[in-house]
């Protein structure tokens, strides 16, 4: 269990990531956390000409507040976007999520874009990207662009990102008046949940008026749930949700596999709706 | 019985941590991998990729022009220059007695054909990946189920079929079936038990030197079994025994997967001794996960019969085992078994156990931790339950009234074993009191429920007589040697190995007990086979302490009397007046002191010594006891299930023991602690899963093969009954495969408690969400 071999970059800058991984001889894979990388590298699953490690170049960790976003570096932490007091105030659908991430150790590496550019499918912060429409900052040497979360992710550890494309950063609107919570089913804690579902919901006099739901685990990529959602609208919390579940069962078609049967997520999906539905109507994250 | 009559602060039953424990935590364990590098070539070995085929064309040209590789080896070659490995315990009907090395048929994924050296791991990975290696497909016959199938494809056509063999113990069938059809109820289940992975923390490894001027072949090996793998290898490679030496460092765990010599290793030696050099292969997880042995895989139809005051009138199991592409050297051991121990602690009017084992296109099966007896507690305390629910009467209630009574001892069952000792509904009624106070209460959506298991298990195997009834090839006593050397330090030799249990510790205690002496002064040297005495058995089915224990008990006693011989000839007065104190030796009446290494080097010096007296200060020991000594136990589980997600946690855990005489309760503890988490892995967690198509393993890494967390196992709650063992010097059993036999049922029939409705189909593990889940939903509790 030793990878191929490889050259290793070590660039100091923006600028220079961008020129190697335009490079056209050679395959480039960028290194961020190396929480996800590194195992495939040593399983011979990923083959690059050429590893970029990013974690030298300044600047790609920020955590921006402004009124209708909150803009994070893609090679910020998660061991230190999760105790950040400031994203706990602007975002804390995020902070929440993440502590759902692998363990304490892991989390001390993994970035936000190493999750994202990962593309597990049953992942908890691509769930929160598609679920708040968060917005993927690209750029290649020549020119950069941005991508809706919705289109980003395509199917399992498969994005929208082109290979010469780094990514820099995410935004996530702040969606004004929702609240938002994460529930997941996994089998131990830390572990890559079975289903996880980013819930939120815009509510008046207790009905709700808007709602966004995404799920994990329950498709080859994180899913929004436009019937459960549109099935939520005029729904108190507290009340018969069955509609809003079988509109869910209905729009979904998980897989089977060593873990659990499709029938199984499809349960769990049900479970998750009516413990996230349950805490919001508890009060709930923002 | 020294030990038990002995006043006073003896180290036996001292509760003390183990001698390693400040070395290991401070992380200076030395492993295989940590032994100095120099010269040390490694080996990658090439594996079949598929489940079953026949290899067309091996081309390993690409590999070796690349000027990257000092060996490689194909089937062909290895074929030549080897001879197949003998098995030790076999089947009737068994037709293959040895495991050949690398054949042109493969049989499973993961399967070794051969071996590339070069000078790193990483290189040698590369030239791996550029033999060509072209196979002719086979359908593969995945699970027990396909391999019986009437239209199955055969692994071995030659054969005429994928049964393996059989055996059955205890009375025939169809005495059986007439009691079945003379009992006032009968109940009948299909249980199951996955494929486990024994998942030691140390993968296997070796490292092999073989020097060409004196033709000697050194062989540091992650094992549990020195001699049996110097046997092996000697064999394996058309050597004497006398050019082997097999050395063990610092073992990181086996748990049963380190028992025997594996293909993959002997083609590493093979390769050390083609170059006349070091060679070392490391396996890694996934060929851990894939390539190495793994436990349990059996399927089993039973039968309780009772009649109409619940006494259990008949038992009669069929087990069908899957021992994978061949039988490996203890081939159906573990099912064997499994067939023998099915009583467990009850009395039935008759029973007895068949066993088929059957060949799958899957990793051979083979020792995992529990043996066969996890399967057997699994499967009579589940179908208790089932027994209990039918009739409506309270499982525990049902199983005190079949209990073995302690003056009935010793006791034999249908299937022939003599339990030597113990009180077994002691341990049970105290495991039921237990559990009064840990029942919580169900919430809407929470069920809550507990259960309670017994358990009987064969710990100390041996004796020699019964393997050799059985046709076992292993060396069924254990033997000790204390050496008190020249500056009177003393060093213990035994057949038995470390593996991280804590053995040299507790056999440490035994010997300073015994000769009086610090435990400074002791050290214990095992698993070097220049050194240790014989014993290809070594430390596997709970004999280490037991056995080995038993031996240095009476070497001990031996060198006592021998020093204080020594030193009242030092100090001229009569031996009964010595006396020793700490390390000095004392004569009563004339107050004169000799110190107990004067002693040793005159002893050494062949000083002071009668005609007839033997110079060598050492003493041997063989203990070959009279019979199997018998652990036994009670389980208990409180249970919480999720019915919205069929997810089970276990809330609290607690047993109740009896080991005999313990010499050290705080690695007891640890044992059986350790054993209970591994158990519920079992009744939970893992699963070594195939694809039912193609035969490729799928849990290959530790992100697919679940096994539990701190956070998966609750603060276990042990206590100890102690019942010395008649038959054991020392009154010794055998306790480090004592938690994880009862966890399964326990957790199973917890669940069974909570959620009634679901409990018929909790028959097999694990007993994962998904599973539970599937059975909620088939009940209509799921949300
Ligand atoms: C034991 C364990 C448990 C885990 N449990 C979970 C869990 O419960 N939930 C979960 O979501 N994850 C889990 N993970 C995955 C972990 O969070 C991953 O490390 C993460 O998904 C990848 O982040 P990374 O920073 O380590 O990226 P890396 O491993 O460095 O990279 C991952 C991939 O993304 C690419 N990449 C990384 N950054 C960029 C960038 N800025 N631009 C372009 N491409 C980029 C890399 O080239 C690579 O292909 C677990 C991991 C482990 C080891």
């Amino acid at each position: 269990m030793k990878p191929p071999a490889f050259d290793y970059q070590e660039p100091r800058t923006l600028d220079e990531i961008v020129e190697l991984l335009a490079r056209t001889d050679q395959d480039a894979t960028v290194l961020a956390g190396g929480q996800s990388l590194v195992p495939l590298l040593n399983l011979r699953l990923a083959r690059p000409d050429v590893v970029v490690d990013i974690n030298r170049v300044p600047g790609l960790d920020g955590v921006e507040v402004a009124d209708d976003a909150v803009v994070l570096g893609a090679m910020a932490r998660l061991a230190t976007l999760e105790r950040d007091p400031v994203l706990a105030d602007a975002l804390p659908i995020v902070p929440e999520a993440i502590r759902l991430v692998a363990h304490p150790q892991i989390r001390n590496r993994t970035t936000l874009g190493g999750s994202l550019c990962h593309a597990d499918p049953a992942a908890e912060l691509p769930a929160v990207a598609v679920a708040l429409d968060a917005r993927l900052h690209l750029r290649a040497r020549d020119g950069g662009r941005t991508e809706e979360a919705a289109g980003f992710f395509q199917s399992v550890f498969t994005t929208s990102r082109r290979p010469e494309e780094l990514l820099t950063a995410v935004e996530f609107p702040r969606h004004q008046g929702f609240r938002f919570c994460f529930e997941e089913v996994s089998r131990r804690h830390g572990d890559f949940p079975f289903v996880g579902l980013c819930f939120g919901v815009r509510l008046e006099d207790g009905v709700v008026t808007a709602a966004r739901l995404a799920g994990a685990g329950i498709a080859e990529r994180p899913l929004r749930l436009p019937a459960a959602e549109a099935a939520l609208v005029g729904h108190r919390l507290s009340g018969d949700l069955a509609e809003v579940l079988d509109a869910a069962s209905a729009e979904v078609d998980p897989p089977s596999d060593i873990h659990g049967t499709a029938s199984f997520r499809r349960g769990l999906l049900r479970a998750v709706i009516r413990r996230a539905a349950a805490r919001l109507d508890q009060g709930g994250s923002r | 019985m020294t030990i038990a009559t002995r006043n006073g602060d003896t180290l036996v039953g001292k509760r003390m941590p183990r001698l390693h424990d400040d070395r290991m935590l401070r992380g200076h364990g030395r492993y295989v991998d940590d032994i100095d590098e120099t010269g040390v070539l490694h080996a990658a070995i090439i594996r079949s990729p598929a489940a079953h085929g026949t290899i067309t064309r091996f081309d390993a040209s690409a590999a070796r022009e690349s000027g990257e590789a000092v060996l490689v080896l194909g089937p062909d070659e290895i074929g030549r220059l080897t001879d197949p490995l003998p098995t030790t315990w076999r089947i009737p009907g068994q037709h293959l007695a040895a495991v050949e090395l690398a054949i042109r048929t493969v049989r499973y994924v993961g399967q070794p054909l051969g071996v590339v050296v070069a000078r790193n791991r990483a290189v040698a990975e590369d030239l791996a990946e550029l033999v060509e290696i072209d196979i002719d497909p086979l359908p593969a016959v995945v699970g027990i189920e396909a391999a019986l199938a009437p239209d199955a494809p055969l692994l071995y056509p030659e054969h005429g079929g994928n049964v393996a063999g059989g055996i059955h113990f205890g009375p025939p069938v169809e005495e059986l079936d007439a009691l079945f059809a003379g009992a006032a109820h009968v109940v009948e289940r299909e249980f199951a038990v996955q494929r486990i992975n024994p998942s030691p923390m140390e993968p296997r490894g070796v490292l092999a030197e073989w020097i060409p001027s004196t033709e000697q072949l050194t062989v540091w090996a992650s094992t549990q079994v020195p001699h049996l793998v110097r046997q092996e290898v000697a064999v394996g490679l058309r050597l004497r025994v006398d050019q082997v030496r097999v050395v063990t460092p610092d073992v990181g765990g086996a748990f049963g997967g380190k028992t025997t010599l594996y293909a993959d290793e002997a083609m590493t030696c093979l390769a050390a001794k083609v170059l006349g050099r070091r060679v070392k292969w490391i396996e890694d997880r996934t060929e851990n996960l894939t390539a190495s042995y793994q436990g349990r895989g059996q399927q089993a139809r039973c039968r309780l019969g009772l009649d109409a005051d619940g006494r259990f009138t008949a038992l009669h199991v069929h087990i069908h085992g899957d021992v994978g592409a061949f039988l490996s050297t203890a081939g159906s051991g573990p099912f064997q078994v499994a067939a023998l121990t099915i009583e467990g602690p009850y009395r039935f009017g008759a029973a007895g156990a068949t066993v088929t084992a059957v060949f799958t296109n899957a990793v051979p099966t083979g020792a995992y931790r529990g043996y066969g007896m996890q399967e057997s507690a699994w499967i009579r305390e589940r179908i208790i339950d089932e027994a209990a629910r039918e009739l409506g009467r309270d499982a525990n209630e049902l199983r005190l009234l079949n209990t073995i009574q302690p003056e009935q001892m010793p006791y034999t069952t249908g299937t022939m074993l003599t339990y030597d000792s113990g009180d077994y509904p002691a341990v049970l009624r105290r495991a039921v009191e237990m559990g009064e106070t840990r029942r919580r209460p169900s919430t809407d959506r929470i069920r809550r429920g507990i259960a309670v298991t017994g358990n009987v298990e064969i710990t100390g195997f041996a004796p020699s007589a019964l393997l050799e009834m059985f046709q076992i090839h292993w060396s069924g006593y254990e033997t000790g040697t204390i050496r008190v050397n020249e500056d009177g330090t003393v060093t213990v030799f035994s057949g038995v190995t470390p593996m991280g249990q804590g053995i040299e510790t507790a056999l440490a205690q035994i010997v300073a007990d015994e000769l009086g002496v610090p435990l400074e002064m002791i050290s214990v040297q095992l698993g070097d086979t220049a050194t240790a005495p014989y014993s290809n058995f070594s430390s596997q089915a709970s004999r280490s302490l037991p056995l080995a224990g038993a031996a240095l008990i009476t070497a001990g006693a031996t060198m006592r009397e021998r020093m204080l011989g020594l030193a009242a000839r030092a100090l001229g007065v009569g031996v009964e007046e010595v006396k020793l104190d700490g390390t000095v030796f004392r004569a009563g009446t004339t107050g004169a002191e000799v110190t107990w290494r004067d002693v040793a080097h005159r002893g050494w010096m062949g000083w002071g010594r009668g005609e007839t007296d033997k110079i060598l200060l050492e003493e041997t020991v063989s203990f070959d006891p009279p019979g199997i000594t018998y652990a036994y136990s009670a389980h208990g589980a409180a249970v919480a299930v999720d019915l919205d997600t069929g997810k089970v946690t276990v809330e609290d855990y607690w047993t109740v023991n009896d080991s005999g005489v313990l010499v050290n309760p705080l690695i007891a503890d640890g044992q059986i602690i350790g054993a209970i988490a591994q158990g519920l892995g079992t009744a939970l967690l893992e699963e070594a899963a195939f694809d039912p198509e193609t035969g490729q393993p799928l849990a290959t890494s530790y992100l697919d093969y679940v096994l539990p967390l701190s956070e998966d196992v609750p603060d276990i709650v042990i206590e100890h009954h102690v019942t010395p063992s008649p038959i054991i010097t020392g009154g010794f059993k055998g306790v480090g495969e004592s938690g994880i036999q009862p966890p399964a049922a326990t957790v199973g029939n917890a669940i069974a408690n909570a959620v009634p409705e679901i409990a018929a189909g909790l028959t097999a593990t694990p007993l994962s969400p998904s599973r539970i889940w599937t059975l909620l939903e088939q009940a209509g509790l799921e949300g």
